[in-house]
């Protein structure tokens, strides 16, 4: 009979790829691979930038397999592994320009059918703009918080920052948000 | 105090958290081409910096191994001058007698 990856348990998966099992190791990534790609979407400037974040995140995996304890689920390690390789790809961007306005980004409705969609992606790509000018630190605790639905606790075991931390970052990180906004309505 | 500007953000986060971003068009075949980047990673040949820094334990232990063997084999000073020169020291013994040690 054959089992799909969900049947099979992590830690079988993990001891199969430790033996040099790639199978092992395909069945583990098409186990998790939408909740990567969901949460490296967020951070995401394309589609090329999304496929080249997950795989970055899953070649850590497997470079740190060998590494990884079982005392914490595999769900959260690899989940903190994608929370760091997203912060490296918007400290790896951060010092190239942003030259576009939002302006530019106004869609068209075509009609009354589509408005609640295109409102919904205008709302992404208005808030996807205000978190671009954020600094890597203040997008990353934003994003984890109010569009992942993370409380301190989780963004803190997660980021590896004080609980402290995160709420002053993220206070921070709202201002300027609202700065940024409002900068933009006053234009 | 929760202003406009709160509720403005809200709105926006609330938009966007309930909107799925669809990436399955991209997950298709994407273990495919993972692995076909760790293949390709393994079978690059290692660069000769990253060669030269694991050798380094090895010439840690060559470096150790001249260092001990030049303090144990060093010749040993004499102060009988016939049998210095035999063996090679006139220079420092014969200094070494001169001025009066």
């Amino acid at each position: 009979m054959d089992c799909s990856a969900s049947d099979i348990s992590d830690d079988s998966l993990i001891s199969a790829i430790r033996t040099g099992n790639d199978a092992a190791f395909a069945q583990l990534v098409g186990k998790y691979k939408r909740r990567v790609f969901g949460l490296a979407a967020r951070f995401a400037r394309d589609n090329d930038d999304l496929d080249d974040i997950c795989q970055n995140v899953f070649i850590k995996v497997y470079e740190h397999l060998p590494s990884f304890r079982n005392d914490a689920p595999f769900e959260h390690w690899l989940t903190r592994v994608a929370v760091r390789t997203c912060h490296d790809a918007l400290r790896s961007r951060r010092h190239e320009k942003n030259n576009v306005r939002l302006e530019d980004r106004a869609f068209e409705i075509q009609d009354n059918a589509e408005k609640a969609r295109d409102e919904a992606r205008q709302a992404r790509e208005t808030l996807k703009f205000a978190l671009s000018l954020l600094s890597p630190n203040e997008r990353l605790v934003i994003t984890l918080m109010e569009l992942e639905g993370l409380t301190v606790k989780e963004t803190a075991a997660l980021t590896d920052w004080s609980e402290a931390n995160v709420k002053v970052r993220a206070h921070r990180a709202r201002q300027a948000l609202k700065r940024i906004l409002e900068e933009h309505n006053a234009r | 105090m929760r202003d406009k500007a709160d509720e403005r953000l809200d709105h926006l986060f609330a938009a966007v958290r309930a909107e799925r971003i669809d990436t399955a068009a991209l997950e298709e075949y994407f273990e495919t081409r993972l692995l076909a980047r760790i293949r390709e990673q393994r079978s690059e040949s290692i660069p000769w910096y990253a060669l030269a820094w694991r050798m380094v334990p090895a010439f840690a232990v060559v470096a150790a191994t001249i260092a001990i063997t030049t303090f144990t084999f060093a010749p040993t000073h004499s102060n009988d001058l016939l049998a210095a020169l035999n063996a090679d020291q006139d220079e420092m013994v014969s200094s070494s007698y001169l001025i009066g040690e």
